[in-house]
């Protein structure tokens, strides 16, 4: 047991440098179990109101985002938890517990904290045993306290048998993800491409998942996600998919184990593949370069908004059912008939849809912050590009993001919400949506104000963009003074589907985003570069 | 012509003062040492060069053009490599070695960029994430030298370099300089300036404390004398022109300092005494330097 020695001081080590980044991730997945059984026991105690959610779940595109419907017949608050959260908390507990793994054993050989504690009487192994030991606690600690929100906050219909089995599936997953993501950090030859890969293939099971309860089921079955919302807690409570994936990984942890003592330090079994000598011409154009450093964030944010619309485009047909009877909704939208109710509620949604997509034109700004204190703006402000220039090129692509994520999703949401319900055309809902287009260049010129002026300030965006994300929320739920709402672009742009004109509006606020667009290019020019 | 002209540059970050009244200037062709220690302010009338940071007072200019207000027109003509090389992770060494160039409007000659990297000893297909700080430098340093420029800025270039790929450096400083383009390196490598440079600026505590032609410098800086004698020299001592007498305790051995011009009067005096060995160096640039450095130290 030599290779093992030590793994005990290494463990309590390493916990105080964990502890805070493990109760963090601890209460954000708690709480999302504890937002989800506390909603639906009280939000939806009623039977009537949860036949209608069975109903509106019935689809397959909610279907696709949750699993198949299960106890359908049935449909108990127990049920309804088990249904719409499994997979949610299934996939979050297997993000948290991959960057967990990552970080302690990958992340710290390319540190060089390992080499120094390998040099010290540690065993080879001990690292390696300590980090799996800290996922082991985590997933122990994160199942029973879930088991017990369960337990105390759940209904009649919620057994004692359910809440532990919905405890040991989110730990299941916990533990499953953990050891793969040891297995491949084995493998890869970077902390990130362990990352990236451990996230991939969660993807790909969260795919594999929707292809099989769409049609081939035994895909479901092969997705470790299928596998373990196949237990069914609170309906038919199956325990042998437990059973199973716990097995795996047991298989799991000692192939890496065993790999691990296959392979040098700081690298992975796998040869880091060869990139290119050569620069492509996109990445030699400027706009190209940007695109090149936001690829990954956008492609995301799209696909991410896309999913979302199409979600929220297929519950449009079932707005009526949905809305009668929850008071909370009911209050929000204050109106009579049908046609109005639905039209209100496409404008929130598209409102909201919106503001999100603010979001990763933001980040686009935010990265021109981030090359600026890593000391990467210096080769573009040593080279031929001027600072308006350079300035000019991040927002063109910020705006250009939002544009594209702008379509793209009011595409998504205007056909599919246009198509399952008969009062609003596609083309209609598709300009409701067109109009919040100034509203969010306002925000990139924000952005670009903060940046030219005082880089340092730029995270107020995200406070700027979280107030009005509260305006338009609670703006009809609360009594707010109306200077207040006039402060937020989104609550000034008209309503489309309302019939407000909407020319003079848009064109002053698209007049204001050139502004400070401009004033933000004035104070680039005149200010000095940050160093890092 | 004069490719750099510094005159009365000060600059101040916050109360800190980075440089008072800094004064210096590079003709066509040279090579200029600028050295200084960590702090001084080698980096900051850098930044100011490349139009990064703007001077609170003083005149800039590059080519006779204002470093401010002209940069885009200048920077085509420039060529930097800053000290500590930050690169995109994500990229590959190679990749970013074209991105600099294309940022300087230059288009990339394969040939002599392959030929550089054979140079440096440098594989370009790996991302940057994985290279050492001796290979980011590398990857700026090629994108340097693989394209003309009349200017290069060097800020502690071959800090991360072995020995071997430190001469590859020299080897293409004296190239550039062959054909006519002015460097400005910034160096903590004193026998690598001492190599390879012209002209002096030693910086401390942001101001100007020398600068001038190397060779001038050490003329009016004093010889380091070494004597060995079976007589009995301690009367040296009593001259003023002889400076840090020292008698080695219990051996023939004499060492002090004299300064060059005065050599004649050195050997008028040694005459007729009986001595073994004469060693005479001209101070080096670390002498010097430390001289600078070392606060007090040196006065005497």
């Amino acid at each position: 047991m030599n290779a093992f020695k030590q793994v005990g001081l290494l463990y309590r080590f390493g916990f105080k440098k964990e502890w805070l980044k493990l109760s963090f991730w601890l209460l954000g997945c708690l709480g999302f179990v504890f937002v989800g059984v506390f909603a639906y026991t009280t939000i939806y105690a009623a039977p009537s109101d949860r036949e209608a959610m069975a109903v509106a779940m019935s689809n397959p595109a909610m279907e696709a985002l949750f699993g198949n419907m299960i106890g359908a017949n049935d449909y108990t608050v127990g049920a309804m938890y088990s249904h719409t959260m499994t997979i949610m908390t299934l996939s979050l507990v297997a993000i948290s517990s991959i960057l967990l793994i990552i970080r302690n054993t990958r992340v710290e050989e390319e540190n060089g904290r390992i080499e120094l504690l390998q040099a010290l009487p540690v065993g080879r192994l001990a690292h390696t045993a300590s980090a799996v030991s800290h996922l082991l606690s985590y997933t122990l600690v994160l199942g029973c306290l879930s088991t017990l929100l369960l337990i105390v906050f759940g209904d009649a219909s919620m057994s004692l048998e359910g809440a532990v089995l919905s405890g040991s599936l989110y730990s299941m997953s916990s533990l499953f993800f953990g050891s793969l993501a040891l297995l491949l950090a084995q493998l890869t030859s970077s902390s990130r491409s362990a990352t990236a890969t451990s996230f991939s293939l969660l993807g790909v099971f969260y795919v594999l998942r929707i292809i099989g309860d769409a049609s081939a089921s035994f895909l479901t079955f092969l997705s470790p996600l299928g596998l373990l919302y196949h237990a069914e807690a609170f309906v038919t409570n199956r325990w042998w998919p437990v059973v199973i994936l716990l097995l795996i990984s047991l298989v799991l942890l000692y192939i890496a184990f065993y790999l691990q003592t296959k392979r040098d330090l700081g690298s992975g079994l796998l040869p880091a593949r060869s990139g290119n000598n050569h620069a492509s011409s996109i990445l030699l154009n400027p706009y190209g370069f940007v695109l090149r450093l936001m690829k990954t964030p956008l492609i995301i944010w799209t696909v991410s908004m896309m999913i979302l619309a199409l979600t929220y485009g297929s519950v449009m047909g079932d707005v009526e059912s949905l809305i009668a009877g929850n008071e909370v909704i009911e209050q929000i939208i204050v109106g009579e008939s049908t046609n109005k109710i639905i039209a209100e509620f496409l404008t929130i949604i598209i409102a909201v849809l919106s503001i999100a997509t603010v979001i990763p034109a933001v980040q686009v700004m935010i990265k021109l912050v981030s090359e600026e204190k890593q000391d990467r703006l210096q080769y573009q402000i040593s080279g031929t590009r001027s600072r308006a220039h350079i300035l000019t090129v991040f927002m063109a692509v910020s705006i250009g993001s939002l544009l594209v994520i702008q379509v793209v999703q009011l595409a998504t949401f205007a056909i599919v919400a246009g198509s399952v319900q008969d009062f609003i055309t596609i083309k209609e809902i598709f300009l409701s949506g067109i109009v919040y287009l100034p509203a969010m260049s306002i925000f990139v010129g924000i952005a670009a104000l903060l940046y030219g002026w005082k880089p340092k300030l730029i995270s107020v965006i995200w406070m700027i963009l979280s107030y009005n994300f509260f305006i338009l929320y609670f703006g009809n739920l609360f009594d707010m003074p109306e200077w207040l709402k006039f402060l937020s672009p989104f609550y000034l742009t008209p309503d489309y589907l309302g019939g407000e004109s909407v020319f003079l509006p848009l064109i002053i606020m698209a007049i204001s985003a050139i502004s400070f667009i401009v004033i933000g290019i004035i104070g680039f020019k005149k200010r000095d570069l940050m160093q890092g | 012509m004069t490719i750099v002209k510094i005159e009365g540059v000060s600059k101040s970050f916050g109360k800190a003062e980075a440089l008072k009244a800094v004064t210096f200037k590079m003709e066509k062709g040279e090579v200029l040492g600028f050295i200084g220690p960590n702090g001084a302010g080698k980096s900051t009338t850098i930044r100011i060069l490349l139009g990064m940071i703007k001077a609170d007072s003083g005149s800039v200019s590059i080519f006779g053009k204002d470093v401010w207000s002209d940069a885009v027109e200048i920077h085509k003509q420039v060529a930097y490599v800053p000290g500590d090389v930050s690169l995109w992770p994500n990229l590959t060494g190679g990749e970013v070695i074209d991105l600099f160039l294309s940022l300087r409007d230059q288009a990339v000659d394969h040939e002599k960029k392959a030929t550089l990297i054979e140079a440096f000893d440098f594989d370009p297909t790996k991302k940057c994430r994985s290279y050492s700080k001796g290979n980011r430098q590398k990857v700026a340093l090629i994108a340097a030298f693989a394209a003309e420029a009349d200017l290069y800025i060097f800020d502690e270039p071959t800090s991360g370099l072995d020995p071997l790929q430190e001469k590859v450096f020299q080897k293409q400083v004296e190239r550039v300089k062959k054909e006519g383009a002015s460097v400005l390196l910034s160096s903590h490598i004193l026998s690598e300036v001492e190599k390879l440079c012209d002209t002096i600026a030693i910086i401390r505590n942001g101001e100007i404390v020398e600068a001038g032609q190397l060779h001038q410098l050490r003329y009016l800086k004093r010889s380091e004398i070494s004597i060995e004698s079976t007589d009995h020299l301690a009367f040296l001592e009593k001259n003023d022109w002889i400076h840090g007498f020292i008698h080695m305790s219990g051996s023939n051995q004499y060492k002090f300092q004299i300064s060059s011009n005065k050599m004649t009067t050195l050997i008028a005096t040694l005459q007729g005494l009986n001595i073994q060995s004469l060693d005479s160096q001209p101070q080096k640039l670390e002498d010097l330097f430390m001289r600078h450095y070392e606060k007090g130290v040196g006065e005497s």
